[in-house]
């Protein structure tokens, strides 16, 4: 087990240094060097071409490509992330201000449309072509086809402008700090953002749980005289759950990129968010930070996901 | 139960078989497998009608989507502006016309784009195999470990906000999943005796894979192309929508929705993002409905 988890983060490093070498390169494609930005425009003009030769020199900016991206790859290791080229600030700075909102709600969309998801594809599969059914999978439909953002601004006029219930966006009111507080503030964007992911979850759930129910292992389970409800759970939705596991895996980059989108429109001061201004802006560092941090994310998931798969569904070995 | 209602779907195909209706060699079963799907024959049609709504927008309109009128802000929905019209005085009605072809070829451009460059490395490097098919995997595979959404975002901060660099960005990011697919394809049809016969008969190596292995993965093709149309529509929308696709400029089922940002028009003038939002909706759904049909009549394991 600790073997194979070794062996998959071991797979991990080629990846990721090809991919900070990719956005490092992009980093530096984009016009202009930290000198540029250190002195203000009105300023160059009485800067000496030797004063802005020495600057470079200190900052190690003559230095040739591949060395200064070794330099930077070593800052990164120390938690070093560069700085905003708007406000001066370290990004990672920024990053830990804005990471805490976008987690919880990426967890709370998450568990959403797990729990939601997997439960009403399950009753799909066991109620199979029933009206249930059949009004959900119309459902399933449209929530793939129906744009994001569209079905955040339709959430918005129902449950803020017509029913009054929810707050518009944000993240707590002044003064809220207490968990339950904000909670009133998270339903809205987190079921926004999960519903997206519940239709995929529920299409696969389905399929994967009558799929299962017509395996010989659970024919078996139900001929020993086990209660139905066992058969079911136990024998049916724990190997069903493997592709469900796995879909959440893969949609964890949905997830991400969906997070970007509803935080813009529920104003959620999250990563999302900095990461649009950021690409306004132009403000390259943050914006690549941003990429890098999130490659990261999508590939630690994966590793979870096959270590998950191994322990949920008993016939897969590790090796 | 389950083997009494299958004997009775037997009974009736048997009698049909005895009657002559099942011998309609005329058309082409993947088609009679399409018609007979009525979700995918809905889809067709209404694809087909908002198509040609856009395409031939002017005989439908005859305001332009871009000029701006300024005494006519903000107007409901009436007999001159049929759809009312945006802030600074649009017709919302061409918008949404004008706005369809680019969105349309934002969509279909970029599948066809990723189509061909993913299926042609795919075919080639499925069948070869080796140093070219294990490069060009790992460069799909350092594509796909970006969430899509970020890498397209990345990519609009480096090379800027144009119609045709959305275009190039959505083939580019849109190539890999192409490519794999049909790889996977290849891989299995490899493996056929007739492709082994045509090896040994001294058949090329372009000619195997693209003229006698492709014709057999272009069912999955298909299916992908419809897909990513309707992903490609729906990403270029939400870039539009947050200002960061198209230019604003340019009419795009995005950029007509782009206004609904501000919250005093989403929750006064329903006419400026509902029907676009609408139109879309529909649209990507219908294309979806055309995916599905195509699956299903592509897949020989199905009855038809």
């Amino acid at each position: 087990m600790i073997h194979y988890i070794t062996r998959k983060i071991l797979h991990l490093i080629p990846m990721l240094l090809v991919i900070s070498f990719l956005i490092y390169l992009g980093i530096e494609l984009m016009p202009g060097d930290a000198v540029d930005f250190m002195i203000s425009p009105d300023e160059m003009a009485t800067v000496s071409a030797e004063a802005l030769a020495q600057m470079r020199a200190t900052l190690g900016l003559d230095k040739p490509f591949i060395v200064r991206y070794f330099i930077w790859l070593g800052n990164l290791l120390k938690g070093d992330f560069g700085y905003s080229l708007q406000s001066g600030v370290a990004v990672s700075t920024l990053m830990a201000n804005t990471l805490p909102a976008t987690l919880e709600l990426s967890v709370a969309a998450l568990l959403f449309s797990t729990v939601v998801g997997s439960f009403l594809g399950v009753v799909s599969a066991l109620r199979k072509n029933s009206i249930a059914d059949n009004v959900l999978s119309v459902f399933g439909m449209i929530g793939v086809a129906i744009p994001q953002f569209l079905f955040g601004l339709i959430a918005i006029i129902i449950f803020v402008f017509r029913l009054g219930w929810l707050p518009v966006g944000g993240r707590m009111a002044p003064g809220q700090e207490a968990f339950l507080q904000r909670m009133e503030y998270l339903i809205l964007p987190a079921v926004v953002l999960g519903l997206a992911l519940t239709a995929g979850v529920m299409r696969y759930s389905r399929a994967s749980m009558l799929d299962s129910l017509n395996r010989d292992y659970v024919k078996t389970a139900r001929s020993k005289g086990l209660p139905e409800w066992r058969v079911n759970l136990v024998h049916g939705f724990r190997v069903a759950c493997t592709p469900v596991a796995v879909l959440i895996g893969f949609r964890l980059p949905m997830l991400i990129g969906g997070a970007v989108v509803i935080e813009q429109i529920f104003q959620w001061p999250g990563l999302g968010v900095m990461f649009l201004g950021a690409v306004r802006a132009q403000n390259t560092p943050i914006v690549m930070m941003v990429g890098f941090f999130s490659v990261l994310l999508v590939l630690l998931a994966s590793i979870i996901v096959d270590i998950l798969t191994a322990l949920l569904d008993p016939r897969v070995k590790f090796n | 139960m389950r083997s009494a209602s299958l004997n009775k779907k037997m009974d009736t195909l048997l009698r049909m078989e005895l009657a002559g209706e099942l011998s309609h060699s005329k058309k082409s079963r993947l088609l009679r497998k399409l018609h007979a799907n009525k979700l995918a024959v809905l889809g067709t049609a209404i694809f087909a009608v908002i198509l040609v709504l856009c395409v031939f927008a002017p005989i439908f309109t005859s305001y332009s989507s871009t000029d701006v009128d300024l005494r006519n802000r903000l107007t409901a929905p009436n007999s001159t502006h049929l759809m009312g019209t945006d802030q600074i005085g649009r017709d919302i009605l061409s918008r949404i016309l004008y706005g369809g072809r680019v969105s349309i070829l934002v969509g279909l451009g970029s599948a066809l784009g990723a189509t061909l460059i993913g299926v042609s490395l795919g075919t080639y490097a499925g069948y070869k195999g080796g140093f070219l098919d294990a490069t060009v995997m790992k460069v799909s595979e350092l594509f796909m470990s970006f969430p899509q959404i970020i890498l397209v975002l990345i990519l609009v901060t480096i090379t800027g906000q144009s119609l045709w660099n959305i275009i190039f960005i959505f083939v580019l990011t849109g190539w890999p999943s192409m490519y794999r697919m049909t790889r996977s394809q290849m891989l299995s049809i490899r493996e056929e005796e007739y492709v082994q016969a045509l090896r040994a008969f001294g058949i090329n190596d372009f000619l195997i894979p693209f003229k006698h292995m492709l014709p057999n993965a272009i069912g999955p093709i298909f299916v992908n192309i419809t897909l990513s149309t309707a992903m490609f529509i729906l990403q270029e929308s939400a870039l539009s929508f947050l200002g960061l696709g198209v230019p604003s400029n340019v009419a795009t089922w995005g950029n007509v929705l782009s206004p609904a940002q501000n919250l005093t028009i989403l929750r006064d003038n329903w006419w400026i993002w509902l029907p676009v939002g609408m139109v879309l909706t529909v649209f990507v759904l219908a294309i979806n409905f055309i995916g599905d049909g195509l699956r299903d009549a592509a897949d020989p394991t199905q009855l038809g």
